[in-house]
């Protein structure tokens, strides 16, 4: 791995428990400034449950359990005087399924989160444009900006998802298969997005979807959990690499697709 | 020939759904079954001059339920007798709970509207003897107490309720399951308690005479079962995901709460509230324990007799007149009228909610 | 690359989700506050209750007032004793829940098994309804329109099944018995039963159902066998609950039982005596002697353990038979 760019956020032996069942075991992963990095492996491995990690919604959950260090810029956000508050405004996250505010117009979900963490709007308008030009959304809804935010088809959701995530400018953006509810124009538009995005930021994305692990991603980690075995990372490392050359067996079956 | 297909489509037929198909003999059964019955219970009340209701359940029950089994029995032949006898039962006493349900509000409906006229709904009873003509007096007063007592208890209990429905599903304290009980407890509170509890802690310490106030306070622990059960539901509609989506853009509990969960809720709690309304508007007995009757119109809630329209009813039955009888009927009907209202919005306004509507199992 | 797992696993960190800002903490102050205010209602009725009640607990002999009969604010000293209105109270409920559990079963099944949509839910909105008429209504119809029918009932009851002591009469007035103040507090009390007998049919496994009908069972015995005995718990639960519902009711019995104090009538429903604590406070309430207040006020709190102890099994029976409303 290119060990010359800086690594933006850090994991450190990451454990998870859900009551008193290990689900995640020392997971350690780096991820470096401005690369997009991919979650791979099989379903129930833990990949949702890490990313949650990341930017603490993990321990929403009421039986969640955890151990280890998340380090952004080098501070640990499970830190004793943090406050998960302003973690998640530093780090932004999009859902699986899109989940706007159904009460709110596509402008007002697009400034939600400012709304929502108490910060004071100063150039709304410029705000709402450039978030929803950011998530390439911007064409498709500037005339209906008033417009209730159900309104919009789930691939525009999703992009609205991405732009309200966006007006809070993150330094690191969580996304937790983005895509799987979307039709392919809309999987390929959101791909263009990332690949954008990236420019300025830091980039987890969970896919179940190996094409697109390869089309968006800088490096990539296979994560596996086996036999009620807590899910622990297989293998990390550049894509092409992951992908092209695996170290381990297990990995080589499941990106080729012969894994149980 | 073969070579040009129609493909326009056809009218259903008639025979569509043939596994409902019923065979003549079938259906003459059927009919048989319901008519008979009821022809037979006809001319016993043409013979001996008895009315509808007085054999109902001596005569006209076990005949039905006869019929119905040989009925069974003709079409399924052994083991169409006891379905017959659940058919019969079942459908007899739906039947009778509906009898109920259109006797009461027939009843309401005919006496009241006799008592009724527009100066009934405005007037209040100043100058009116019990046993004065209906041209004179009504509930106007009577009215204004009830929106008074009713509103200001509501003012009180609906913030409280909307707060404990907060507790009961964004917290995770181990005692929600406790609270939870008890709230389906209190909502089988004795009304009367709810009234002797006020009257012990407000009126016989001194720190109010018998007022309106007195009975608001009377009707919190009425009202709160009902709006704190039904808001818990409606906020427990709100999916995760949007809770999950505010908290994640960073934002405090109770931001993400008041922002999204609560807007998103705002029908289910609307609906709490009006069948909350309609649960406590009709209510007597607290008043009578807390409050004093009054003929006039009185908008102080702190002071003086004040009228309700549960009271008046209530007093206006104990007197016996015919005329206060009557107007009695008048008020039982603006009362129903009321909880009409709340009860047809508390439908209309949760229709929306659908969205978020849980799906059977 | 592979990552090698090292073997030690860091220490647990202790997530705990605690507000950390000041409007958090105010914002779960308040809703746990008003969390625990039902406890606090709760334990304020009580509390007023038994002060205001304690001169009475203190005078009269505790066995007598919960057991014996008579009511006498002029005797020296004078009497206050429960037991009849106590037991006239327990009457009138059970007959109440007598009559309501085939009207509400019938009506829950006939919803959820029977009816067509579209009437099905006609059929829900006006139990509903039903539910909704305030108690001093039904109790004013009850008065007026149902006890002259009922009575007819009654008489009929009387004169085929009179031999039973249950159904005997020494007198010819059929008005004002428990067994009509019975009906009334049953059309209180069905839409409660079979709202949530209700739920519970809707609810059901619909394979067993569907099993047990295609294994050759009729309707009946299906409902028997199957739905009854699945539904049981919270069929149970519900008439526990509508039970509390009826043991406190007021108004409506008030107008439709003549109250006997000072004698117990055990069984004879069809009657014109009968006792209810509810409307013996109603009753007595207004002139009261300064001795007698407090006899009311321990009426009151026993009425109050009576129902909060019988609606809470019922909310616990119920909340168990309902599984799927838990978080
Ligand atoms: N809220 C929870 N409570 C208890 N266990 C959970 C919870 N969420 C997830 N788990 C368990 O943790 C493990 C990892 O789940 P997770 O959702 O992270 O898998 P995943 O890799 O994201 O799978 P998928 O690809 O299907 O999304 C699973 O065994 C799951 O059962
Ligand atoms: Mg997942």
């Amino acid at each position: 791995m290119n060990t010359n760019i800086k690594n933006h956020l850090t994991s450190e032996d990451v454990n998870v428990w859900f009551g008193e069942r290990h689900v995640l075991k020392n997971v350690s992963l780096q991820f470096p400034n401005r690369q997009v990095t991919a979650l791979i492996g099989p379903s129930g491995c833990g990949k949702s449950t890490f990313i949650r990690t990341l930017n603490r919604m993990h321990e929403l959950i009421p039986s969640a359990g955890f151990a280890g260090k998340v380090l952004l810029d080098g501070d640990d956000i499970y830190g004793e005087s943090v406050d998960p508050v302003t973690v998640r405004a530093k780090i932004g996250m999009v859902f699986q399924k899109p989940n706007p505010f159904p009460t709110m117009s596509i402008k007002d979900n697009v400034l939600s989160g400012m709304k929502l963490s108490g910060t004071k709007i100063t150039n709304g308008e410029e705000l709402v444009e450039t978030s929803l030009r950011r998530a390439s959304i911007w064409n498709e809804v500037k005339d209906r900006l008033g417009e209730p935010a159900l309104s919009l088809s789930g691939g525009q959701q999703q992009r609205l998802c991405i732009a309200r995530g966006l007006a809070m400018s993150p330094e690191v953006l969580l996304m937790d298969e983005p895509c799987s509810a979307l039709d392919p124009g809309s999987t390929r538009r959101i791909e263009e997005t990332i690949l954008e995005l990236k420019e300025q930021m830091t980039i987890v994305i969970v896919t179940h979807n190996m094409q697109q692990a390869q089309r968006v991603a800088d490096q990539t980690a296979f994560f596996l959990s086996e036999d009620g075995n807590p899910g622990h990372v297989v293998e990390f490392g550049t894509t092409d690499q992951v992908f092209n050359m695996p170290v381990d067996a297990r990995t080589n079956d499941y990106v080729n697709g012969h894994f149980g | 020939m073969a070579n040009t297909i129609d493909l326009s489509p056809v009218a259903r037929p008639k025979t569509a759904t043939p596994w409902t198909r019923t065979s003549p003999a079938q259906k003459l059964s059927y009919a048989a079954a319901v008519v008979v019955p009821a022809g037979l219970y006809a001319l016993y009340m043409v013979l001996t001059g008895a009315d509808l209701m007085s054999g109902l359940f001596t005569i006209f029950l076990p005949l039905q339920i006869l019929v119905g089994m040989l009925a069974g029995i003709l079409t399924y032949g052994k083991k169409g007798i006891m379905d017959a006898l659940l058919y019969v039962v079942t459908i007899f006493f739906s039947a009778f709970v509906l009898v109920l349900l259109l006797s009461v509000i027939w009843s309401l409906t005919e006496a009241g509207l006799k008592a009724i006229s527009p100066h009934f709904f405005y007037q209040n009873n100043n100058y009116v003897q019990v046993n004065t003509s209906l041209e004179y007096g009504g509930v106007g007063h009577a009215i204004l107490g009830t929106v008074l007592i009713v509103g200001v208890s509501a003012l009180i209990t609906v913030p409280l309720a909307i707060a404990t429905g907060v507790f009961l599903t964004e917290t995770r304290s181990k005692t929600r399951g406790v609270i939870r009980t008890l709230l389906q407890a209190m909502s089988g509170l004795p009304s009367v308690v709810a009234g002797l509890f006020v009257y012990s802690m407000l009126i016989v310490t001194g720190v109010t005479q018998y007022a309106g106030w007195a009975g608001a306070i009377a009707l919190i622990p009425l009202m709160l079962p009902t709006v704190a059960r039904v808001t818990e539901e409606a906020l427990r509609l709100v999916p995760v995901e949007l809770r999950n989506g505010a908290l994640a853009l960073g934002a405090p509990a109770w931001r993400a709460f008041l922002q999204v969960t609560l807007p998103a809720a705002r029908t289910g709690i609307l609906t709490a509230v009006l069948l909350g309304l309609a649960r406590v508007i009709g209510e007597t007995a607290p008043l009578i324990l807390t409050t004093l009757p009054g003929n006039g119109t009185n908008l102080n809630i702190f002071e003086g007799p004040i009228a309700t329209l549960p009271t008046y009813i209530y007093y206006y039955i104990s007197v016996g007149f015919d005329t206060s009888i009557q107007r009695a009927w008048g008020a039982a009907l603006v009362i129903m009228i009321l909880v009409a209202i709340l009860f047809t919005s508390a439908r209309l306004v949760a229709r929306p909610v659908g969205q978020f509507r849980k799906k059977g199992k | 690359m592979t990552a090698q797992a090292p073997e030690k696993i860091p220490p647990r960190l202790k997530l705990v989700v605690k507000p950390t800002t000041v409007p958090d903490k105010i914002f779960f102050g308040i809703s746990t506050a008003a969390g625990y205010s039902s406890i606090v209602l709760v334990s304020l009725i009580l509390l007023f209750l038994i002060i205001r009640a304690w001169p009475a607990f203190a005078s009269q002999n505790i066995f007598d007032f919960m057991f014996a009969a008579g009511w006498d604010n002029a005797a020296q000293p004078p009497i206050f004793h429960i037991g009849a209105m106590l037991w006239g109270s327990l009457l009138v409920a059970g007959l109440g829940v007598l009559f309501a559990i085939p009207m509400a079963i019938s009506i829950a099944y006939f919803i959820e098994f029977m009816a067509p949509k579209a009437i099905a839910k006609g059929a829900t909105v006006l139990v509903d309804f039903l539910a909704a008429i305030p108690s001093i209504v039904l109790g004013l119809w009850g008065f007026t329109v149902l006890s002259p029918v009922a009575a007819e009932w009654a008489a009929m009851l009387n004169k085929s099944l009179g031999f039973i002591p249950i159904f005997a009469n020494g007198d010819a007035n059929f008005q004002r018995s428990p067994f009509i103040a019975g009906i009334v507090v049953s059309v209180m009390i069905v839409p409660i039963i079979a709202s949530i007998t209700r739920e519970i049919f809707s609810q059901m496994d619909q394979e067993l159902i569907k099993g047990s009908l295609a294994l050759g069972a009729t309707k009946e015995s299906t409902f028997r066998r199957v739905i009854l005995p699945t539904a049981s718990g919270g069929i149970v639960g519900g008439v526990l609950l509508g039970l509390g519902r009826a043991l406190g009711e007021t108004v409506a019995i008030f107008y439709v039982l003549n109250v006997i104090y000072d004698d117990f009538n055990w069984f004879n429903i069809l009657e014109p005596r009968g006792g209810s604590i509810a409307s013996l406070i109603l009753a007595k309430f207004g002139e009261a002697t300064s001795d007698e207040i407090p006899a009311l006020m321990a009426a009151g709190v026993v009425l109050f353990v009576v129902t909060l102890i019988i609606s809470s099994i019922a909310s616990y029976i119920v909340a168990k038979a309902q599984p799927w409303r838990k978080n």
